[in-house]
């Protein structure tokens, strides 16, 4: 038990909770301004695979690391515009749509990646290589704070940055509270001239930009290749903490930063003698007891309404 | 005979026909959704370089020409079908139950500890294993249902922490406790000779590689829950139950346990399919032995329109694909991921309602105008 309390009270510790939530924090806020102009993003996890693919390849075509970022986000974002597309004006099912979207990434990609450099398993034979660290001046000299808040990827600031961003965005801009209107009552915005359409297209444009850095950051961040569903479902987790921060950036920002941490856990203590599977289904079962008490609770609440399961 | 009766056969006769016509509009739009995706996959195919025509005839014709192929082919539509089913039943109730992964975890995990751990006579040693993972898969699919049906629970995010709990819950167990002493792969030991699904290769005396009895296992469960959708009350309170929630329950329905059984069910079968996995196909527990085939039972339901009959059909197809895609990569080096586009394609196009119906619209126009 100490062997654990070591490793979690450590530097080393805390700045791979930083690096391993990044990629959940940006996809969780994409998530989270989907859900919030009422459009679910199911297709998070193949908005990443498809950025992280992208990136990878077009960094190690042209050389350029940041035009290869920004191809990888601009591919997410085209796929959230697909999505709203689907949604919006073929009246598919956003779910099903979401689904499609997953598909068509996991293939898509496997299916480029192949057929361009005639490798299955993925990019690790282009030279694509990865996204700068910064180094804080000042920070770094901080002691144990510097260890943990230098050094880490540009992407990893930017995912922090994302949590007071968002938020002011949902709730200080004229955007945002568009944003949410359309998301809560689609016909009320309607009627006060809200044009509900565009509100919901760059709502899951923006959505699927941000699960793009999310994405681009696994391919070029720490590692400078795209290996094939390299997300892992990650995606999905995103989603899970987006509702388990019960759709507000900070309730996002801390359920994405728990499911990195109890991720790293999971790697910190495969080294002692804990089987690092059974750590790290822990966050799962957390939200799945959150989510029923959170259900049980609101239904307790709307008791006196009837009941629509 | 009365007037009365006139008018209903009258009226009979025009339901059928609507039926019929309906049904042939259906048929009609499957058939050109796959059209179009097999274009879509044709026009990639060609973008990067390589040759359509021979890739698509190696695809095609591939999996008929051997009957090792056809068995492999067989063996994959009865995983698949077996999915699809288990998928269409909640979606069926309108439940977005996406935790078929989960469940098949668990029947395979069940399935193989029991045959490979309970020593039992013959025809028992198959028969327990797979009431066993039928179980399992019930029992992980009732975990989201209650959830969804007592508490309204949101049970796309149920199924999904589930479907990752199972997934490292199983790579724990095949790393650790159940994991064969002395061999250097991660694989559990193998499952009692007895407890594997009889090949169907004693029966037609030709290899036909792995394909067993499971194949007519799921053929007897696509006829049993197309009798259990369409003539018991079980399954007609499930319709209700998706076609208006609000209706079913002011006619009387019980809406939260429909829900639930429609999950229980769902479960037991994703469950059958694992037991067909690992008595029928592995013959062990592997890690990874599930990979994407949850969501690919997804496409196949969705492609059925989540008919139990019509989900057959869809199995043997997609599976037909899979088959072909990675004969074509072997014979004409065309990734078999195309398949996987092609699939995508035809989920975005199937649940693309507005685009059928304003064919059909267009369709009922001319009729009407002639």
């Amino acid at each position: 038990m100490n062997a654990v309390v070591g490793v979690v009270f450590s530097s080393a510790f805390l700045a791979a909770v930083m690096r391993v939530a990044t990629p959940y924090l940006l996809a969780a806020f994409g998530g989270l301004i989907a859900e919030r102009v009422g459009v679910s993003n199911i297709a998070l996890e193949g908005q990443m695979l498809a950025a992280a693919c992208t990136g990878a390849l077009v960094a190690g075509h042209q050389g350029s690391v940041a035009l290869g970022a920004v191809s990888g986000i601009a591919v997410a974002a085209l796929l959230g515009l697909l999505l709203a597309a689907l949604r919006l004006h073929l009246g598919a099912d956003v779910i099903i749509a979401g689904i499609g979207l997953n598909l068509l990434a996991s293939g898509g990609t496997a299916y480029a990646v192949f057929a361009l450099l005639g490798d299955k398993g993925g990019t690790s034979g282009l030279q694509s290589g990865s996204l700068p660290r910064l180094h804080l001046w000042g920070v770094e000299r901080i002691p144990v704070l510097g260890e943990i808040l230098s050094g880490q990827n540009i992407v990893t600031y930017l995912a922090f940055l994302a949590a007071p961003v968002v938020a002011w965005l949902l709730y200080r801009t004229r955007f945002g509270f568009h944003l949410r209107a359309v998301g809560e009552a689609p016909d009320a915005a309607r009627s006060v001239g809200i044009p509900v359409r565009r509100v919901q297209c760059l709502g899951l444009a923006l959505s699927g930009a941000l699960a793009g850095l999310a994405g681009v950051f696994l391919s070029m961040g720490y590692v400078s290749f795209f290996v094939r569903d390299m997300t892992a479902g990650r995606g999905f987790i995103a989603l899970a903490a987006v509702f388990l921060g019960g759709l507000r950036p900070w309730g996002v920002f801390l359920a994405a930063l728990a499911f990195g941490a109890a991720e790293a856990l999971a790697v910190q203590v495969g080294t002692l003698d804990i089987p690092p599977q059974l750590v790290s289904t822990i966050p799962y079962v957390l939200t799945l007891g959150a989510l029923a008490t959170y259900a049980y609770r609101r239904r307790r609440r709307s008791n006196a309404e009837p009941s629509r399961a | 005979m009365s007037v009365g009766t006139l008018v209903e056969t009258e009226d009979r006769r025009e339901y059928r026909a609507t039926r019929r016509r309906g049904l042939a509009i259906d048929v009609g739009m499957a058939v050109a959704t796959i059209m179009i995706a097999l274009l879509v996959g044709f026009v990639v195919i060609l973008a990067t370089g390589h040759n359509p025509v021979e890739a698509y005839s190696a695809m095609l014709t591939g999996p008929l020409e051997r009957s090792t192929r056809v068995g492999r082919w067989l063996e994959d539509a009865t995983t698949l079908t077996l999915l699809g089913l288990s998928v269409a039943i909640p979606f069926r109730a309108r439940q977005i139950s996406l935790g078929a992964e989960s469940q098949l975890y668990a029947g395979a995990l069940a399935a193989g500890v029991v045959a490979i751990v309970v020593p039992m006579p013959p025809v028992v040693a198959v028969i327990v294993p797979v009431v066993a993972a039928m179980g399992a898969g019930a029992a992980t699919g009732l975990v989201p249902g209650v959830m969804k049906a007592r508490l309204g629970a949101n049970e796309i995010v149920a199924t999904l922490m589930l479907n990752a709990i199972a997934v490292r819950v199983f790579d724990y167990l095949v790393n650790g406790t159940l994991r064969e002493p002395g061999s250097t792969a991660v694989h559990s030991a193998s499952i009692q000779h007895d407890a594997a699904l009889p090949s169907l290769r004693e029966w037609f005396g030709v290899p036909l590689g792995r394909a067993n009895i499971g194949l007519l296992l799921m053929l007897l469960t696509v006829v049993a829950l197309w009798l259990l959708m369409t003539r018991t009350t079980i399954g007609y309170r499930i319709r209700m139950v998706g076609a208006n929630q609000d209706f079913a329950e002011y006619g009387g329905i019980a809406v939260p346990r429909v829900i639930e059984w429609s999950f229980v069910i769902g479960g037991a079968v994703a469950g059958l399919a694992g037991a067909h996995l690992v008595l029928g196909g592995y013959g062990r527990l592997e890690p990874g032995l599930v990979g994407s085939l949850a969501f690919e039972g997804i496409v196949v339901a969705l492609l059925a329109r989540n008919n139990p009959l019509v989900v057959v059909v869809a199995g043997f197809f997609y599976s037909y694909l899979r088959v072909g895609g990675d004969i074509m990569e072997q014979q004409t080096d065309v990734g078999t991921e195309i398949v996987v586009v092609i699939q995508a394609v035809i989920v975005l196009l199937v649940t693309a309602q507005a685009l059928p119906d304003l064919f059909k619209r267009r369709l009922v126009r001319t009729r009407v105008t002639r």
